[in-house]
């Protein structure tokens, strides 16, 4: 259209301004995201220590990630810490949703109060968690402090519940937030369906179960993905809370993998387990890209 | 035996009273309509029948038992709401199901229900279907059907008929009226539409401010309004209501109307008792069809505006100062702006008191 009734010129910034002002920040995340990524991939395949080096291993170092303990206990914790943070945050969340839905009095304040941990950086929560959970500072001092000689709770020091404190520092911080999602969701169900099946003689539990919560589908999925991937790039929680100890009892693979690379000298098996991450999130985003892009095509 | 009773019925929010003691009692079978504009305590009265409020004090009566303190799934009830109320994620054979396995009806006996309800509703093709996927008539219809499953001793009507296009109101109308002659169920129907309560009603109850104005029969209702809400409320257009004097003329008790010209008395039957009232003011109330057009003996009145309707045309004039409603044979109605001689028949006049505002005769 240019061509025919505008000036050359004009035509020419028409076609290319889009493509300058798109060039820069195409070009520095094709080279400093997937550029790196490639290049992280080279380096799994070398002999790397403290710095890179081009010593080609092949797969000595995913041998050597698959023998160690350390990176075991980090796959079995992210598989335990999402699957408890995302039921624990779901289960919290809707708990308090539907308990706020109930028309009380001052619901504004309440669900500002609940939703304010969103606020907060992972960060700041770890560490006002780890404060409360330490046992000489917190939670267990004050019971003693009351006279509760015997309470104990030393999970943030104990090797085997350590992962578990993660676990709640994360819930508390996130259920405000699945509890704004759910009972967004439960204003936009009809009044009247429930006075029907009041009528109908269901109890309220019964109601929330076989009616009101299925009706709720979609947010459970929206959900769901916004937690999971809360979950699986959880590091600056376990860096603030635990540091990944006691030992490395509270690992993840995100810690993991900053321990090898940055603070061991081992980067190749940093690279080689960051390689690993990637290829788990790709296995549970290429699908759904897949099919997002397909319907769109489609319609 | 009375079906429903209510006895003094009040329910307040706080400082705002929103029913202000009502009493209520209908035989079983009849079909009670509870009409009134928005806001008037008829949806607050019918969850307080339904049980999901309860009143600040007085009775309800269901059949023979007082009902206060029983829940609302022990009434006995079932219940029509204006948004259908069906369960989403169900489907049609699912929504009819859903009151019977919670109340732990068999299986078999399940099945038995719903077969005969979707034959007597024709929802039989729908059963498999989810409410997302049929019309606003069919998702009424499946709403009737799970009330119907029931088989309760009262059915509540909560506007069934407030969401569907004007053509399938009628149809539907038809369908509940036919439903409740072939059931002979008690049924209590909220409506704020005054054609309804007319057509479908055995008693009408027609509330304002959280008071009955009237209860009473659709005719009784039409006829002898108990006062001006009443009277402007039910019937459409509504009545008209004109200003006058009691004035004698010959030994004759009656009432003066002066349109575009020289006022015309015209005589009041005796039925309205009007003795002793003699140049007292009063409002005149007449419906629209009780003018007539005439060459000789009516009051000049210049008209306004025609409105044909198709089978009545309304023309719009004054009386008394008064804007006026007459409605008259298309055959014979004048243009706008001509003038016209518009004779009322006061057999069935009605008269008003300007300050109480009820009916005196």
């Amino acid at each position: 259209m240019s061509n025919t009734n505008g000036t050359a010129h004009y035509g020419f910034a028409e076609r290319w301004l889009p493509r300058v002002v798109l060039a820069p920040s195409f070009l520095l995340s094709l080279v400093f995201i997937y550029g790196f990524i490639a290049w992280n991939g080279y380096l799994s395949f070398t002999a790397s220590r403290m710095l890179p080096n081009y010593e080609w291993v092949g797969l000595a170092q995913y041998e050597a990630l698959f023998a160690s303990e350390r990176w075991w206990v980090a796959v079995q914790n992210l598989g335990l810490f999402a699957v408890l943070f995302i039921a624990g945050a779901m289960g919290v969340g809707i708990f308090l949703a539907i308990l706020l839905d109930q028309k009380i009095r001052a619901e504004g304040a309440l669900r500002t109060i609940y939703l304010y941990p969103l606020a907060l950086s992972f960060i700041v929560t770890g560490t006002a968690w780890k404060w409360m959970l330490n046992p000489g500072l917190g939670l267990e001092k004050l019971m003693h402090d009351w006279g509760f000689t015997s309470f104990t709770f030393d999970w943030l020091v104990n090797p085997d519940y350590s992962i578990y404190t993660v676990v709640i520092a994360a819930m508390w911080q996130s259920s405000g937030f699945v509890m704004a999602l759910f009972l967004a969701g439960l204003r936009g169900i009809d009044d009247s369906i429930i006075k029907a099946a009041q009528i109908d003689g269901a109890s309220l539990p019964r109601i929330y179960w076989r009616i009101v919560l299925p009706a709720l589908r979609p947010v459970f999925f929206s959900t769901l993905m916004i937690l999971s991937h809360i979950a699986i790039k959880s590091f600056d929680l376990v860096m603030a809370l635990t540091g990944g100890g006691p030992g490395f009892s509270s690992d993840l693979p995100a810690t993991f993998m900053y321990q090898m690379a940055f603070t061991r000298g081992q980067m190749g098996l940093g690279a080689a387990s960051s390689m690993m991450m990637l290829a788990t999130v790709a296995a549970l985003v290429v699908p759904y890209l897949y099919s997002e892009l397909r319907s769109k095509r489609r319609g | 035996m009375g079906a429903l009773a209510i006895k003094n019925v009040t329910k307040s929010f706080g400082d705002t009273d929103i029913l202000k003691g009502i009493n209520i009692d209908i035989d079983a079978g009849q079909f009670l309509i509870l009409v009134g504009p928005s806001g008037c305590g008829k949806s607050t009265l019918m969850n307080i029948i339904a049980g999901l409020e309860g009143p600040t004090s007085g009775e309800v009566h269901i059949g023979d038992r007082v009902v206060n303190n029983v829940a609302p799934k022990d009434r006995d009830i079932a219940m029509v709401f204006q948004s259908y109320a069906l369960y989403p994620t169900m489907n049609v054979r699912q929504n009819i199901a859903f009151g019977l396995e919670t109340r732990k009806v068999p299986k078999a006996e399940q099945d038995e229900i719903i077969a005969r309800v979707a034959k007597m509703l024709q929802i039989e093709h729908l059963l498999g279907r989810k409410p997302s996927e049929l019309s606003g008539g069919q998702r009424q219809r499946v709403a009737m059907g799970r009330a119907l499953a029931r088989n309760p001793k009262l059915f509540l009507f909560d506007e069934p008929l407030s969401n569907l296009d004007a053509k399938l109101r009628v149809e539907m109308r038809a369908e509940i009226k036919q439903l409740h002659q072939r059931l002979k169920t008690t049924i209590v129907y909220v409506t704020h539409d005054q054609i309804e309560a007319m057509t479908l009603g055995d008693r009408i109850a027609v509330m304002k401010d959280g008071v009955i104005q009237q209860f009473g029969s659709p005719q009784e209702i039409y006829d002898s309004p108990a006062n001006l809400f009443v009277a402007g409320f039910i019937g459409s257009p509504s009545m008209n209501f004109i200003p006058c004097h009691i004035a004698e003329q010959g030994g004759v008790l009656g009432v003066a109307l002066q349109g575009e010209g020289e006022p015309v008395f015209f005589a009041l039957p005796e039925r309205l008792n009007v003795q002793g009232r003699v140049g007292q003011a009063v409002i005149l109330g007449l419906r629209p069809e009780q003018f007539d057009q005439a060459d000789a003996g009516g009051v000049a009145c210049r008209i306004r505006i025609t409105e044909p309707t198709g089978p009545d045309t309304m023309l719009l004039s004054q009386l008394n100062g008064r804007d006026i409603i007459a409605r008259v044979h298309p055959r014979h109605a004048p243009a706008a702006g001509e003038l016209c001689s518009l004779v009322p028949d006061l057999r069935k006049a009605v008269l008003f008191d300007p300050e109480t505002q009820t009916r005196i005769g």
